[in-house]
């Protein structure tokens, strides 16, 4: 009897712990893990943006050259980590031999207006460029205004001018504009031109990157407004162009991050 | 966080030491049950049950002690026991060591039960209650695992440490 009474609590036992170990192993709760994506998602909207000058006008969309910024950056003595600038001076505007002169302003010398954006038709996109090249920036002032004036051929930024002569601009000027396929950026081609320490400018056909950051209402804006990005990166190199010193990398990262208002 | 994730986490510890042991108690039975009736290892085997069960409770009592390290003052105690019926119950297992209480295997058993109470009461719920949680039961069910392996373990040791010293005794005898 005794016997039987541990029998059947082996068995209850047995039972009881069968019984947990399935319950245990149901999966009821855990939800089933979606498929993983087979491509890469691309999501072009419909957003046109063009350039203009009127205040209050939402349809226009006005360059913020304040909030943007234009850095490039090179591995210091061609192997070392990368040594990085930006340039205080640079503008959306298309540069002509006629308006490659000097400017007496603080501001913008010419008008930020040779841009157009369609985020589903990049053949309709286009834009052109320009830094001021004696006006980099490494945040060394010795270096600023000293051995880089020289590297770069060009001459030193004379307070309240603006140097858009051939000597001190390097501008682009796109020549296609496609989807990216790989991403839900662009691919842009563009002309690249500089004179460096050469005897005249030389251009080159260039490719980068063009992303674009969709508009958004800024909130807490009354009234309200928009702001648009669009962020370019593209390499070159610089032996191309003259510049032999061995102090920076033949090759050179640009970077141009441009905010647009529509306020 | 209040203090009953502390006091479910006592149970959980409760549980983990001792709630294997009947399974284990039921196996040794059984298994001495099949042997013959005048056979002195079927004797032992069911005598040394309840040591197996106080040297589980000694564990128990180490890792308490363990995790109240270094303050083992009564204000520390009181905060750190949530659970105090249940630890103080778990702690009468000790009292297995003497032989007069060991005798009465049945007694391990009973004691013993209380904890898998725990885990049976999980198995209901989740039996009975659809939109009952199973990592609950998962959970229950690993330390469930553990807590067999560590009985299972205890016993050993304890009939190893029986057969080691009833050979010395022979031996020292002769």
């Amino acid at each position: 009897m005794k016997l039987l009474n541990n029998k059947m609590l082996l068995i209850v036992l047995i039972l009881f712990s069968s019984y947990g170990i399935i319950a245990s192993c149901t999966h009821k709760n855990e939800p089933v893990p979606a498929h993983a994506p087979t491509g890469v998602i691309i999501n072009h909207g419909n957003h046109i943006h063009h350039p203009g000058t009127t205040a209050g006008d939402s349809t226009q969309w006005k360059f913020d050259q304040i909030h943007s910024n234009v850095t490039w950056s090179t591995a210091f003595n061609g192997v070392g980590a990368p040594l990085t600038g930006r340039f205080n001076q640079f503008g959306l505007a298309t540069l002509t031999p006629a308006v490659m002169t000097t400017y007496a302003t603080t501001g913008q010398p010419l008008r930020d207006s040779s841009w157009v954006f369609y985020e589903n038709a990049p053949a309709n996109t286009h834009f052109s460029g320009y830094v001021q090249i004696n006006t980099s920036n490494t945040g060394a002032p010795g270096r600023d205004q000293g051995c880089y004036i020289t590297t770069m051929g060009t001459a030193k930024a004379v307070a309240g001018t603006q140097d858009l002569s051939a000597t001190n601009v390097a501008f682009i000027k796109t020549t296609s504009v496609a989807f990216d396929p790989a991403a839900n950026d662009y691919i842009v081609t563009f002309n690249f031109t500089w004179q460096g320490k050469l005897g005249a400018p030389i251009t080159e056909s260039l490719t980068g990157k063009l992303t674009y950051v969709p508009e958004q209402v800024v909130a807490g804006t009354s009234p309200a407004y928009s702001e648009m990005g669009l962020e370019l990166a593209f390499q070159f190199n610089c032996r191309d162009f003259g510049i032999t010193a061995t102090d920076i990398g033949s090759t050179i990262t640009v970077q141009v991050n441009a905010n647009f208002s529509n306020k | 966080m209040d203090n009953s994730f502390f006091a479910y986490m006592q149970q959980l510890e409760l549980m983990a030491f001792f709630s294997g042991y009947p399974l284990i108690y039921s196996l040794v039975l059984y298994i001495a049950g099949t042997l013959p009736e005048k056979n002195n290892f079927k004797t032992r085997l069911v005598s040394l049950l309840p040591y197996a069960y106080a040297l589980i409770g000694t564990l128990y009592l180490g890792d308490l002690l363990r995790n109240m390290y270094p303050d083992y003052s009564i204000k520390s105690i009181i905060v750190t026991i949530q659970q105090q019926w249940l630890i103080i119950w778990g702690l009468l297992s000790l009292l297995f060591w003497i032989p007069a209480i060991s005798k009465r295997i049945v007694l391990s058993l009973i004691h013993s039960l209380v904890f898998l109470f725990f885990l049976g009461k999980d198995l209901f719920l989740q039996l009975f209650t659809p939109s009952a949680n199973s990592d609950i039961v998962r959970n229950d069910m690993k330390i469930y695992g553990n807590s067999l392996l560590l009985n299972l373990a205890a016993f050993a040791f304890i009939l190893l440490m029986s057969f080691l010293f009833t050979s010395r005794k022979s031996r020292q005898m002769a």
